[in-house]
């Protein structure tokens, strides 16, 4: 396979300069405030240096965070605010275009191909994009996902295998099918490899990587039936009112934003940037056998030890033994009952109403 | 391979070289040794050991810690993998590292690196040996032998291609004269397989595709030959042999595009599917699909477990998985037959259960433009730690998750490929269960205070469950009760299966957490 020619001249500059060899050998996050808290929630599961190379706006960092935390990632709700901070700050979109990163840090990305990947030239992939709408897409369709007279390029093996129109070149000068018992349009070698990076950027937009990770449109309910979900079957209006604490609720996040809050009010929601939900830590309140209670934010607790932080900022921790007395109040409990009972009409409207409250 | 060990392995019973595999000892429950990644070919992870028991797990004391970090200077690399431990040497791995170390002490024997060409370096589940050779799998698509005395690389085999986002992870599984080998990778559209490859040259000796090929059995099951060329299922998580019917017992991943159906109509066969296909020739004897038409990436790759047990009254050869998407099968392994099928947490996506015992998805509950509610999350119920089971207490214990997400689609264009969507959520409750295989009954549930837990189970004869809850506790817990009786804080969550062995009358527990191997023993 013939492979780019820039990318074997790097490899090799990394040979021969003992830095840069072992920077290529241990990639390390950057040096800035979070790191450790990144190494420490992130690690806990995969390497932390994942992230390199897949830069991300602030927005998108918050959805990869509150899917991590949907998957278990373990951490205080300032450690994801942290993350996702470091992440933001640090990890950037302008990491991605591969004019800032050297071929390792574009290595451990969350869509994890060849090292030696194409990195998409944006300007030649819109050339070729004007290249490949005039003579490619009537067969292979505009996002090259194929068409009825041609096949899917994101899937192809000669697509895949290219870089910088190594495989392409080749095909389409040569092994390209006639169409219509015509042969195809005679491209040069720019052409071609503008055309390479356009093709290169749809299999990247195919990656979870890609533009697709948005949510589209959660405003499909009904108003005036989430009111009444609100007030009525949901109980809402226990802890919260329309015109108190949710006054103007819909200004202040945008839909898919809100419809994660009201279902999971614990975790970093999308379209908020990350910005940590669970502004209600739980408390506790805990009695041991012969002693004091003592009340405070509940800062860990497993099968066998309980620690609270007190309203001074005093740490205390205890074993669980079995005369230990353990309250709990969790300010999300009503959120979390409510998972069994909300059918997805029920949250459509329900967002559907908060939306209304400007 | 040298003609004394070729002989040893030809000729059971003679002498054996030291670092070298007697293969009758694949044969045989792990005592003294834990020669591939279940301990046995059943993955039931059962350990007949009971010096360390109910009775005595308090005196359990850390006789070493092996870092990972300080050979390969990366704190990154999680130990998921199980360690082999052959005559005295444990084996085990990370995405590109592998391990050789002293199964008394913790000291490093040899430590191999591959130079990586890409791919996913989320996870590598372990080691194979055949004589005195090792197998494994690397990131960017290789399957490497190695010399088990030194580490030093024999050859290594291409077994997938990853311009095409492939990669791989799985512990390779030796059986007879073959290696098992599978494969990973769902960000683009891939078809999944499983392998056997030549133990002496890694050459391939059989091909088994997740997916038919137009005209063969299952391509009824799929709109179109595009859809079914491209529809996924990866063979990710070891499988596990009945050496009487030589039949291998496979978990298939989810189909391709994962989250967006629409261009895939159908059960989509033979993706999320528990598979049995003849050692010999790969051939697919028998299916049974616990998720048919899958969008939430339930693979259904959990250890099929092999056990022989009684069901209304009549002795039976049995599988059980606890699978993905929240529901716990038990199917005779003669011929994939259903025999029980229950939920082992709630879930909410199902209509029902058919004939055949497969929960019937509810549409509704495909991920949708405006988010559907769905529990299990895309975690799963359950996930690849492996699960145990003891023929002591009869109970199928696994670490379960309960949580709920939104399932959004994020492409609703008229082609929709790769993932094209996602869930969204987060919280939910996790549970050690212990399901009676001949109900399908939750015997007992011990809930962690946390959620996500993702550690393997062990059980032993000494009465003995050994596990990792949700923060980063190393647990001993009575099987018959779920009362924990010992535990120690390793410092981050166990991160694999634990196992145990006897060495010099000792018997050891070890375990991985993070970046660490623990070795953990009670001496004579």
């Amino acid at each position: 396979m013939n492979k780019p020619h820039w990318s074997k001249l790097i490899r090799t500059a990394a040979l021969v300069l003992p830095a840069a060899a072992v920077f290529a050998q241990s990639p390390v996050l950057p040096d800035a405030p979070g790191r450790d808290t990144v190494q420490r929630v992130c690690g806990a599961c995969h390497p932390a240096t994942v992230v390199l190379g897949r830069g991300r706006t602030r927005e998108e960092w918050g959805q990869v965070v509150a899917n991590m935390i949907s998957r278990g990632a373990k951490g205080t709700p300032a450690d994801f605010a942290s993350v996702t901070d470091y992440l933001a700050k640090n990890i950037t979109t302008g990491q991605s275009n591969g004019k800032t990163t050297s071929p390792r840090r574009v290595r451990r990305g969350f869509s994890m191909g060849p090292d030696d990947k194409q990195i998409v030239d944006t300007e030649a992939a819109e050339r070729g994009r004007a290249v490949y709408m005039s003579d490619c897409g009537s067969c292979h369709g505009p996002l090259a996902r194929g068409a009825k007279n041609g096949p899917d390029l994101v899937r192809s093996l000669v697509v895949l295998h290219d870089r910088y129109g190594s495989t392409l070149q080749p095909y389409l000068q040569g092994q390209h099918p006639s169409v219509e018992g015509k042969p195809i349009a005679k491209l040069t070698g720019d052409q071609i490899k503008d055309i390479s990076h356009f093709l290169h950027q749809q299999v990247d937009n195919t990656l979870r990587s890609g533009p697709y990770t948005k949510v589209l449109n959660v405003m499909t309910g009904d108003a005036a039936a989430g009111a009444a979900y609100f007030s009525g079957a949901g109980g809402c209006g226990a802890c919260h009112s329309a015109t108190g604490d949710l006054a103007g609720i819909a200004s202040r996040y945008d839909p898919p934003t809100l419809q994660q809050r009201l279902l999971f009010p614990r975790t970093a929601a999308p379209g908020s940037g990350g910005a940590v939900a669970a502004e209600k830590p739980v408390t506790v309140k805990v009695t041991p056998e012969n002693g004091e209670s003592l009340s405070g934010t509940l800062v860990h607790i497993d099968d066998f030890t309980i620690a609270l932080r007190d309203a001074a900022g005093t740490y205390y921790s205890w074993n669980r033994t079995p005369g230990l007395k353990i309250e709990r109040n969790d300010p999300y409990a009503a959120h979390d009952e409510l998972l069994d009972k909300l059918t997805d009409k029920d949250v459509h409207d329900l967002v559907a109403y908060l939306e209304t409250l400007k | 391979m040298n003609l004394r060990s070729l002989l040893c392995i030809v000729a059971a019973g003679c002498m054996l070289e030291a670092q070298t595999l007697d293969p009758k000892k694949l044969l045989q429950p792990p005592v003294d040794s834990w020669p591939t990644y279940n301990g046995d070919y059943s993955g039931r992870r059962f350990s007949t050991l009971s010096k360390i028991s109910s009775e005595n797990v308090q005196t359990l004391t850390l006789a070493w810690i092996y870092r990972t970090s300080g050979a390969t200077g990366d704190l990154g690399g999680i130990v998921k993998s199980t360690p082999l431990m052959v005559d005295g040497v444990l084996y085990f791995s990370i995405p590109d590292h592998v391990f050789a170390i002293d199964a008394r002490s913790g000291h490093e024997i040899w430590h191999f690196s591959w130079t990586s060409k890409g791919g996913w370096h989320l996870g590598n589940r372990g080691v194979g040996m055949y004589g005195n050779w090792l197998y494994f799998e690397t990131p960017d698509c290789h399957l490497v032998s190695l010399n088990s005395k030194d580490g030093s690389e024999r050859w290594h085999k291409q077994i997938c291609d990853l311009d095409q986002y492939y990669t791989a992870s799985v512990a390779p599984v030796v059986i007879g004269n073959h290696v098992i080998v599978g494969v990973s990778g769902d960000d683009l559209d891939i078809p999944g397989y499983l392998e056997s490859r030549d133990p002496e040259t890694g050459e391939l000796q059989w091909h088994w595709s997740s997916v038919p090929k137009p005209g063969e059995p299952g391509s009824e099951t799929w709109p179109n030959v595009e859809a079914m060329a491209h529809g996924g299922g990866m063979t990710w998580v070891p499988s596990t042999f009945d050496p009487e019917l030589r039949l291998l017992y496979l978990g298939t991943g989810n189909p391709q595009p994962v989250t967006a159906g629409k261009g895939r109509k159908g059960n989509n066969l033979f993706t999320e599917s528990i598979v049995a296909l003849h050692i010999d020739t790969g051939k697919l004897a028998w299916y049974f699909q616990p998720s048919p038409h899958d969008t939430h990436d339930w693979d259904a790759v959990e250890t099929p477990i092999l056990f022989d047990g009684e069901v209304d009254g009549r002795a039976r050869k049995l599988l059980a998985q606890a699978s993905r998407n929240g529901y716990f099968f038990v199917l005779d392994r003669t011929n994939g037959k259903n025999v029980i099928t229950s939920e082992f947490v709630k879930t909410n996506w199902a209509k029902g259960v058919n004939a055949n015992g497969q929960p019937i998805p509810n549409p509704a509950k495909e991920p949708q433009v405006d988010g559907a509610l769905v529990t299990p999350n895309q975690g799963g119920a359950a996930n690849w730690p492996p699960p145990s089971f003891s023929p002591a207490t009869g109970l199928f214990y696994v670490n379960a998750t309960r949580a709920f997400s939104e399932y959004y689609i994020f492409d609703d264009t008229e082609k929709p490929e790769g993932w094209s969507g996602n869930d969204r959520g987060g919280g939910g409750e996790s549970m050690l269960q212990a399901i009676d295989y001949k109900t399908g009954k939750i015997r007992w549930s011990h809930k962690w205070e946390g959620t996500g837990v993702r550690s393997g189970v062990l059980t032993t004869a000494g009465n003995l469950l050994f596990t990792g809850d949700t923060s980063s506790n190393f647990i001993a817990l009575d099987a018959r009760t779920g009362d924990p009786l010992w535990h120690a804080n390793l410092g981050a969550a166990v991160s694999n299966g634990p196992i145990s062995y006897e060495l010099d009358g000792a018997q050891y527990v070890i375990v991985g957490a993070g970046d660490a191997l623990f070795g953990f023993v009670k001496r004579p």
